[in-house]
């Protein structure tokens, strides 16, 4: 294990010379990130991973177990070089329209990933479908993205229809297996376009489950207090909250049940913020018991053999774990890679063309999921979801039960 | 039921006592000089991060390090204005707008500065004596992190109340009476001016350092409370101090009731709206001179 | 003396004439969309801060709530095409008077402020229509509005991925609120505007009506900026509170203004000439490094110019402003 880190961060350091010697022959891929502002934590860890995943790809070292995984270039394409250029949306959609019409325009860029949030894929993939460029989506989980009829659209994720359509087999399975069913929840999600979208699934589906929403809290972001919302999930009590929020707010909540001495019985989260570093720092023993749906389980090293390499390579570079965010960037950068690597071209066209094609089984990536496979409006079908829970401060899968490494515990904070 | 209406209210309070003071500073500086500083929040946010830093490499308790950021506070008050207030002030035309976007320029800067110095990940301070603990009367839960701040934060005004009282007081209200008079009395006007905002920023100072006991910390943490904080003074009525601990609370209990009752997104909206009400009939705002 | 005003007048004419000439041929030889882009966005820019102006500089009223204007021009527009099919060619004109009206409403209550009051008020307001329009569901709430492509339009104002139609599209707009301005320099308005902006009891003692002198500033301020929101939304095909509404944004519509120089005809140009580019050109080879080096360098430089040229970036060209000894102190 040791052996390969060194040799990657060895050839990591080599790149630069090398790099720039064959500048010429380099595939250019654009990443729209939110690097300043509100977004930035997550936009640069997406930055770090990305050049992790970069560095993989081009330069020599131990062959990982995975989809692109040997290194040294892009074989079909003489060893060329990927190289990302990284532009700053500010989270905002006008200036990421405009930063991935420079990235097309000015660097050349064959294909765009990003973004983060929803309001900025919007913007992106109407730029990419204007240029005839692929647009990755690694990370925007809005399901209206991959339904406007979009011809460069892909997104290697699940969608938040397919997360939540997990959680609540989730809560069918766990109630047939142990005798707890769930019967009650309460939605909490912000006011942004991610907790409208979420909810409004959650909404949908608890009817459809026959589960009662016992309430339906909508609530302003970053807010300087959560307690008066906290006072309303403690009034309806409901079996399970679920909670659609970004990290400040994850950590602001859970502090605001504490201290109005509220114990939910469960939480089981839209990911975002609840799988963020700083959230498990931030909101500390609170955070345990938490559940969570993921595409990433780090834990799945078992199935995923890939895992452990990527992962140490990234924490060496950026002092964490890989998370649901950066795994998804990681992978997506993979599934383009192989694509332009498969359609032995850097021409958009036949990027596209590849990408229609893939076809990759799950074992070949570091997410638990079935596999990669588009259907016609861009969106992976086989990105199958977990549900991982908190303890001792990081996250453990524990559904599907199959790639489970604990049992469920019912009951948040310590 | 009854335990739920005084929980709301409580909130309110306590949240309402964290604004106030966060108004304060604001409030003080406005009165002494016609300055609305829109950098406030940033400076607010550097104390939450002054904070963090203290409590991550030195390990002191919150409480403890009061004294410490609120001389840093001071410190870097009185900067702000010997390097730019008293260059914007002393320009001969334009001179509302001039300190307006001049602050605002502060602001964008220190935001810029404290993302280069930090990254923009989350922090915040879990352990200390008072981390998380709540204590429960009659059903109703206190958490005592927001407590200690609210005595902080009466023990603050009450300071600066003190501070009015003594020849530094004096020379404060003069110059808020007539700025060019006092120059005759042999008061310099300057010197009050800094130490006005060298005030101000320790009061915010304060605030940032017991809001970091409970509250995340990261460079946009300022925003989140910047506009509570304008709404609050002018409320109040610009540079009164007893409007703005009035105006703290009426807002911090608006927003929790708005949010308890009615819907919790829209809880801004009831606090904006009340202050275009008050605003209407009392166009200085509650205490503010006309 | 009225002789010498019509000449410099005239003169402002013709200046006008020649940049409005060089900006016309300006695209013609940049071949790449991104330059493009940033000289669409700067021209936008450049009409909306001369929005502004029309308001806070000739009228002295310190709006730190256009973005409110901004954003129900764009959502006007855009839900008038989308639902309705009306062309944003005229759909753009209704933004526009759906935003003059409601920064009438906004006025009504809001000038018999003074000073800080006032300015703190505006922000509020524009918060509370940013608030009540992520949460109405009936325009989109948070989700927001996507403006499907069509095809290439002269009359819904859409091109795949041409730049030049916007180019002459914001210019157009631009130029008319120049002229606006230059029009308003020169009428019986200008000058009460300017006495409500020196001296509100002097202009009341002169005979001018203040409160409707300011409700008339205003509704034209917000008229030309319902309008920029309404190319702004064709332009980018995507609208939400965030990007159309946001408090950021009344900032960056007064900025280039008052940095350029306040109740000038050329300085709202002149900041949004150097503004835009800066903020856009620091972002995309800065920003790229995560440090927040871009913010730090744009807040450095609004510092810097504000109290360097208090009286805008116009002064450096030497263009005449009012006689010496005429200070406005706090806005009144």
């Amino acid at each position: 294990m040791k052996r390969i880190v060194t040799s990657l961060l060895a050839a990591a350091a080599a790149v630069v010379v090398h790099g720039q010697a064959r500048a010429a022959d380099d595939v250019v891929i654009g990443a729209v990130y939110p690097l300043t502002g509100n977004g930035a934590a997550v936009g640069l860890d997406a930055k770090a991973v990305l050049e992790v995943g970069q560095d993989l790809l081009n330069n020599k070292h131990d062959a990982i177990p995975m989809l692109m995984g040997k290194g040294g270039g892009l074989a079909h394409l003489g060893g060329a070089h990927i190289r990302i250029v990284f532009a700053d949306s500010q989270n905002d959609p006008q200036k990421a329209r405009a930063e991935a019409e420079r990235l097309i325009t000015q660097e050349h860029a064959v294909a765009i990933i990003g973004s983060y949030t929803s309001a900025t894929a919007a913007t992106i993939s109407q730029v990419t479908e204007r240029y005839e460029v692929p647009y990755m989506s690694a990370d925007n989980s809005s399901p209206s993205l991959n339904q406007r009829g979009l011809k460069w659209f892909f997104r290697t994720s699940p969608h938040d229809e397919m997360f939540t359509a997990a959680m609540f087999q989730f809560f069918k399975d766990i109630g047939a297996k142990t005798g707890h069913p769930v019967k009650s929840v309460a939605l909490f999600y912000e006011d942004s376009i991610f907790g409208s979208d979420s909810s409004a699934v959650q909404r949908k589906l608890a009817g459809a489950a026959g589960i009662n929403v016992a309430a339906d809290i909508k609530y302003r972001a970053s807010s300087p207090s959560l307690s008066a919302e906290a006072q309303r999930l403690k009034a309806a009590d409901a079996d399970v909250i679920m909670p659609s929020s970004y990290t400040s707010d994850a950590i602001l909540i859970l502090r605001a049940m504490n201290e109005i001495g509220y114990k939910p019985k469960a939480v089981m989260a839209q990911a975002a913020g609840f799988q963020e570093q700083g959230f498990l720092t931030g909101a500390g023993p609170l955070a345990e018991g938490v559940m969570s749906r993921s595409s990433f389980a780090l834990d799945a090293t078992k199935s995923r053999p890939a895992i452990p390499a990527v992962n140490a390579v990234y924490k060496a570079k950026n002092n964490k774990d890989l998370n649901d965010n950066t795994s998804r960037e990681f992978t997506a950068l993979m599934v383009l890679a192989d694509a332009v690597d498969r359609a032995g071209s850097a021409k958009p066209d036949d990027i596209r063309k590849a990408l229609i094609a893939t076809n990759v089984p799950g074992n070949q990536t570091i997410m638990p999921w079935a596999g990669i496979k588009f259907d016609e409006t861009g969106q992976n079908t086989e990105g199958t979801p977990v549900v991982q829970q908190v303890t001792n401060g990081t996250y453990h899968t524990i559904w599907p039960f199959d790639l489970a490494v604990q049992e469920t515990v019912w009951g948040v904070g310590k | 039921m009854t335990a739920m209406v005084f929980q709301v209210a409580i909130g309110g309070l306590l949240m309402g006592l964290i604004y106030a003071l966060v108004a304060a500073g604001l409030s003080l500086i406005f009165g002494l000089m016609d300055i609305v500083n829109f950098a406030h929040g940033e400076l607010m946010m550097l104390a939450m991060f002054a904070a963090f830093v203290i409590w991550q490499y030195a390990g002191l308790d919150p409480l403890m390090m009061l004294p410490i950021v609120a001389i840093l506070l001071f410190g870097l008050g009185v900067l702000i204005y010997r390097g730019l207030i008293a260059r914007a002030l002393s320009v001969n035309f334009n001179r509302g707008m001039v300190q307006i976007f001049v602050t605002f320029g502060l602001a964008i800067f220190i935001r810029g500065a404290a993302q280069f110095v930090f990254g923009g990940e989350f922090k915040s301070i879990n352990t200390g004596w008072l981390a998380g603990r709540t204590a429960e009367i009659a059903g109703v839960y206190l958490p005592l992190p927001q407590v200690a701040a609210s005595f902080v934060c009466l023990a603050a005004f009450a300071g600066l109340l003190l501070i009015s009282r003594t020849e530094f007081g004096r020379a404060l209200e003069a110059t808020r009476e007539d700025r060019d008079a006092v120059a005759l009395i042999g008061i310099d006007r300057d010197h009050i001016f800094a130490l006005g905002w060298g005030l101000g920023a320790a009061t915010v100072g304060v605030a940032g350092v017991m809001l970091a006991g409970f509250y995340y910390v990261a460079p946009n943490v300022g925003a989140n409370f910047a506009l509570i904080a304008y709404v609050t003074v002018a409320l109040g009525g610009f540079g009164s101090l007893l409007g703005a601990l009035v105006a703290g609370v009426l807002i911090g209990e608006v927003e929790a009731i708005t949010a308890a009752v009615l819907e919790p997104s829209l809880k801004q909206v009831g606090v904006f709206g009340i202050y275009m009400i008050v605003l209407m009939v009392r166009p200085r705002g509650l205490f503010g001179k006309l | 003396m009225d002789n010498l005003i019509t000449r410099r007048r005239r003169g402002e004419l013709w200046i006008g004439a020649v940049i409005l000439v060089v900006l016309i041929l300006l695209p013609l030889p940049i071949a790449d969309a991104y330059t493009r882009n940033l000289i669409i966005i700067s021209i936008l820019f450049a009409g909306l801060a001369q929005a502004w102006n029309i308001l806070g500089g000739y009228c002295g009223q310190i709006s730190l709530g256009h973005s409110l204007y901004f954003g129900i021009g764009a959502y006007v527009s855009t839900l008038l095409f989308v639902r309705l099919g009306v062309p944003p060619l005229v759909g753009m004109f209704a933004g526009g008077l759906i935003g003059g009206l409601i920064a009438l409403l906004v006025g009504w209550p809001c000038f018999r402020l003074s000073g800080h009051y006032y300015a703190i008020a505006t922000v509020v307001v524009a918060e509370i229509g940013y608030l009540l329009f992520l949460n109405w569901d009936f325009v989109g709430g948070a989700m927001g509005v996507y403006i499907p492509f069509k095809g290439d339009s002269w009359v819904a104002l859409q091109f795949r991925t041409q730049k030049l139609p916007y180019h002459y599209l914001v210019l157009a707009f631009a130029t008319a609120t120049w002229i606006a301005a230059w029009v308003i320099e020169g009428s019986r308005w200008g000058f009460s505007w300017r006495a409500v902006k020196d001296d509100v009891i002097a202009a009341r003692s002169l005979g001018v009506r203040v409160f409707p002198s300011k409700m008339a500033a205003a509704a034209i301020s917000g008229f030309f900026t319902g309008m920029g929101g309404a190319i702004y939304a064709q332009y980018v095909g995507y609208i939400d509170p965030d990007s159309t509404m946001n408090g950021q944004l009344a900032i960056l519509i007064a900025l280039p203004a008052v940095l350029g120089g306040v109740g000038t005809l050329w300085g709202p140009f002149l900041g949004a000439a150097v503004l835009t580019p800066l903020s856009e050109l620091s972002r995309s080879y800065l920003g790229g490094s995560g440090r927040g080096v871009d913010l730090m360098l744009y807040g450095l430089v609004i510092v810097v110019v504000a109290l360097a040229r208090p009286a805008g970036l116009v002064s450096l060209f030497g263009i005449r402003r009012r006689p010496k000894g005429v200070a406005d102190g706090s806005p009144a």
